[in-house]
């Protein structure tokens, strides 16, 4: 059952197209059921998981590879998957509301989808090959996403920032998971993880380690590499929700969760990820609070959360693994429910600038209440979800095994951060709904959005609320399930509201009381100096693009100047010093100069012809001298070819000759009939200098290739298989049809692209001549009618 | 001259299993004759004796190569495993997909050696000359 999951909505995202048509909002509901169906498919899988087991499917697909589409699902799985396809569901519905008015919504669901069949292979994935092929289609569909309002350059800005760096880390990602694969001998997350032990000890493993983790931190956005996260907020508001929510930036999360018990446990692994989350948790935090824009708030606020959840990993133990479980969950609920929201506010009022908004308690009271409880959970106020998950989170601090430093900056990190989130709530509720409207700043009719637009986000607020009041058991066996994957032993898990008086309780309600007393500075803080520069990691960025451009361009401005002698000279010179160097270090032993006895007078005097054709060839005065000499020598070289008995060599190198010399005299016919000499004497020296070197070294090459005898030829095999296996006679013919008939297939394949090169040089040239457009010839066929106007 | 020509690359291409040739050689004596033609007749004549898009011609072979490739995937071999017809057909020879796959050689080579050819030819730029035009037409009316 776990491949329709992955597969359906990635098969199913063309049907998303239809929410072209009108009536969009109900379409996008009638679309919803695609992952509502995957939900409650994931729910029939659930029993077994729930109860510690894992089900596994698989099929053998580039075994060569060891690239097995091996599915999985366990516990962790099952949470992530019924959160990407829960949210999925009401992000989809609430889509058609919001891009309503937008007649590429069916294209926008289209890659809605797309996503979230990515992301689900992502989780549901056994292999790390699989896993990665989806992780990559993530990267892809969410440019897709952020890109959507393409014709705005922000848009298209933060989109190729997103790709770009997670791209990038995906590279290292790639190199770190292949080393990992090296080590273990295996593919497959259920060997890997068996591995733990092995993979401490060896020697690749802090190599694979930074490498896998350079992949998770630029996906989940971890300090440096935050920056494009904020950017990725030009996408529309179900995108941004979906993305920032649920899935995308959690599946560094994920891969992180899911790689600790075998990584894990080590200083490298635990205290990098503790120190970076950390890091990113609390200097998030505080600019969240500070920023003016609400979708720029949460997408802080979600940079700040991923850190959090990187800390838990790296702090460990039992608490950490039940930490990550638990603020998954809980920061999926609220946070999905916040920025749906956010773009309920936008849509009603025209703008999401908190200094433009206020008074909105009277207009939409529905929109505040849900508002309010998903703020209540996200800043950890008891009796919701968010409480709960910020205790485990203060727990993991205070019971980690890192030691009293790292455990105490870990529990005053939470303590500044939960003090911003709560500043930053009371910011964006009071400034939204509290004090007066100001009529100048928004739409003029302002009120609630229809019922369907708030299912969205009144599903997730309401279950913030419910998970911790009433569904606490049957949650807690899942964050049991999903927690026991993260710390790699079965877990014994109890949620509970109420834990008596400890000190995490004291420390998060302490925090909450100042909090509090800060609300009455929220403003003064939030208007405080602004960033230094060269903490925008974005601009840094853009700058570090443009110079890799301009860098690029330089150096092709170099090496390709335009001129044929500056080529020759580059590639001779490239090969001289890449070739010739191994070659005189390693190959010259190689060589042996054994005459053979049998030698005949004619055959040396073909060999001497070519030498004197290549003399006459550069003394020439006349291009048809020269042409004519280097007719000599290729006749002489098939002459050779013919002696030595090898007519297919001989018969396409006389056919090449007589080809090659017409094609010299068609170009030469229009150039002067005698040599002249542009170029000074030092550079002609220079040139015949690299030329005979060269001559040296591929001379000294054949030499060595035919002359040497530690390896076995390869001639007996294709003698002796060429009638039986190949069904011919002619070796040479066989070799290249059958034996080698692939790289035959390249070598026409080459071709092709090589009269593609030419058909684009002489003909686009044309095009881009001052030539007026009347006398561009019009077909192909008459293009030698113009030069009559040249005549005149 | 032509027919002879081409018929005789032809007998090459087929042949080439068993004596000298192939589809290599054999498209380098077909694109030969053609150019000759062209060296003689001019672009235009050349063109109207073969109407043919070789550019086309080209991206076929390349194609029609590949194909051959194919069957043996179907079979659950690796790719390019040969295949034979069991009897040679007379005339012909043995046919196998190494066969099939060096016309599709045979056709690249003639494609990209005649393209190129004719794109020079043709090249305003290199042959502005209104004799290189009317030499050609001459001896074409001559011809007919």
């Amino acid at each position: 059952m776990l491949y329709p999951i992955v597969f359906i909505a990635l098969v199913a995202s063309p049907l998303a197209l239809i929410a072209r048509l009108p009536a969009r909002s109900l379409i996008a509901w009638g679309l919803a059921f695609i992952p509502l169906t995957l939900f409650g498919l994931t729910l029939t899988q659930a029993g077994p998981v729930l109860a510690g087991e894992q089900v596994v499917e698989e099929i053998s697909w580039v075994p060569a590879l060891g690239l097995n589409l091996t599915f999985t699902l366990d516990g962790l799985s099952l949470l992530f998957a019924l959160i990407i396809t829960g949210i999925g569901t009401l992000i989809v519905g609430y889509a058609g509301h919001y891009l309503g008015a937008d007649s590429g919504l069916g294209r926008f669901l289209a890659y809605l989808m797309l996503f979230m069949g990515a992301m689900l292979g992502v989780v549901l994935a056994g292999n790390v090959l699989t896993m990665f092929v989806f992780w990559e289609l993530t990267s892809v569909t969410s440019y897709l996403l952020i890109g959507y309002k393409h014709d705005y350059p922000d848009a298209r800005r933060g989109a190729l920032h997103s790709l770009l760096v997670t791209g990038g880390g995906g590279l290292a990602l790639l190199v770190g998971l292949l080393l990992l694969g090296q080590m273990v001998g295996s593919y497959e997350f259920r060997d890997i993880l068996a591995a733990g032990d092995q993979l401490r000890a060896h020697s690749l493993y802090p190599a694979a380690v930074i490498l896998i983790l350079l992949g998770c931190f630029t996906k989940s956005a971890q300090i440096p590499f935050h920056f494009w996260l904020p950017g990725a907020m030009q996408a529309p508001t179900p995108a941004s929700a979906f993305l920032h929510s649920a899935t995308m930036v959690k599946a560094g999360v994920y891969l992180m969760a899911r790689l600790s018990p075998a990584l894990g446990g080590t200083a490298l692994w635990d205290v990098t990820l503790a120190v970076v989350g950390g890091a990113t948790m609390t200097f998030a935090a505080i600019v969240a609070m500070r920023q003016f824009d609400l979708k720029a708030m949460l997408a802080y606020t979600t940079i700040s959360m991923l850190g959090a959840l990187t800390m838990q990993i790296g702090l460990g133990g039992k608490y950490g693994a039940e930490g990550v479980a638990t603020n998954i969950l809980a920061h999926a609920l609220y946070k999905s429910a916040l920025f749906m929201l956010a773009g309920v506010i936008d849509h009603e009022c025209g703008t999401r600038d908190l200094r433009r908004l206020g008074g909105l308690r009277r207009y939409m009271p529905q929109t505040m209440v849900i508002t309010a409880l998903a703020l209540l959970s996200f800043g950890g106020i008891p009796i919701m979800f968010g409480f709960v998950a910020k205790e485990l989170m203060l727990e993991a601090a205070l019971e980690t095994d890192l030691g009293a430093t790292l455990s105490i900056l870990a529990v005053a990190a939470i303590a500044v951060t939960a003090i911003a989130y709560l500043i930053t709530g009371w910011r964006l509720f009071s400034n939204t709904f509290l004090g007066q409207r100001s009529t100048a700043a928004m739409q003029q009719h302002v009120d609630d959005p229809t019922p369907g637009m708030l299912i969205g986000p009144g599903v997730p607020a309401i279950l913030s609320l419910f998970i911790p009041l009433v569904l606490l058991a049957p949650v807690s066996t899942l964050i049991a399930a999903a927690s026991a994957a993260i710390y790699g032993k079965p877990l014994e898990v109890k949620l509970a509201l109420w834990h008596g008086v400890n000190p995490a309780l004291l420390v998060s309600l302490s925090a909450i009381v100042i909090g509090v007393a800060m609300f009455r500075f929220a403003e003064q803080l939030a208007n405080m100096r602004g960033w230094p520069i060269w903490l925008r990691g974005d601009m840094i960025f853009d700058r570090l693009i443009e110079r890799t451009l301009t860098g690029a361009t330089a150096l092709t401005r170099t090496l390709q100047e335009g001129r044929l002698r500056r080529y020759i000279l580059i590639t001779a010179l490239t090969m001289l010093i890449f070739v010739g160097v191994p070659f005189i270090s390693f190959g010259l032993g190689a060589i042996r100069f054994d005459l053979d006895p049998q030698l005949q007078f004619y055959e040396i005097l073909a060999a001497a012809l070519i030498p004197i054709g290549v003399i006459a060839t550069i003394k020439a005065r006349t291009r048809l001298g020269a042409i004519i000499a280097v007719g000599v020598v290729g006749a002489m070289v098939a002459l050779l070819f013919v002696l030595f008995s090898a007519p297919d060599l001989a018969l396409t190198q006389l056919l090449i000759e007589v080809l090659s010399t017409v094609f010299l005299l068609l170009v030469f016919s229009v150039l002067p009939v005698r040599f002249e000499s542009f170029s000074s004497a030092w550079v002609r020296q220079r040139d015949a200098i690299v030329a005979i070197a060269m001559g040296i070294l591929m001379g000294g090459l054949v030499l060595a290739t035919a002359t040497n005898d530690s390896f076995a030829p390869l001639a007996p095999f294709f003698l002796e298989n060429s009638l039986d296996k190949g069904k011919g006679a002619n070796v040479v013919n066989v070799i290249l049809v059958d034996f080698r008939g692939f790289d035959t297939l390249g070598e026409i394949t080459v071709l092709f692209i090589a009269l593609l090169g030419i058909y684009g040089l002489l003909r686009l040239r044309q095009g881009k001549d001052d030539v007026t457009p009347e006398r561009v010839p019009t077909t192909a066929t008459e293009p030698l009618s113009e030069p009559v106007n040249t005549q005149r | 001259m032509l027919p002879l020509l081409l018929m005789l690359s032809i007998f090459m291409l087929f042949r080439g299993h068993n004596l000298p040739g192939g589809g290599f050689i054999g498209g380098l004596l077909a694109s030969s004759a053609i150019i000759l033609q062209m060296v003689a007749f001019g672009p235009k004549v050349a063109r109207r004796i073969l109407p043919v898009n070789y550019l086309i011609l080209a991206a076929f072979g390349v194609f029609f190569g590949a194909l051959w490739g194919l069957p043996a995937l179907f079979a659950g071999l690796p790719y390019m495993q040969a295949f034979w017809l069991p009897e040679p057909i007379p005339g012909v020879g043995k046919i196998g997909t190494p066969v099939l796959f060096d016309i599709g050689v045979y056709f690249t080579v003639i494609g990209v050696t005649t393209k190129i050819a004719l794109l020079l030819v043709e090249e305003p730029i290199l042959f502005p000359f209104p004799e290189m035009k009317s030499v050609p037409v001459d001896h074409q009316e001559e011809v007919a």
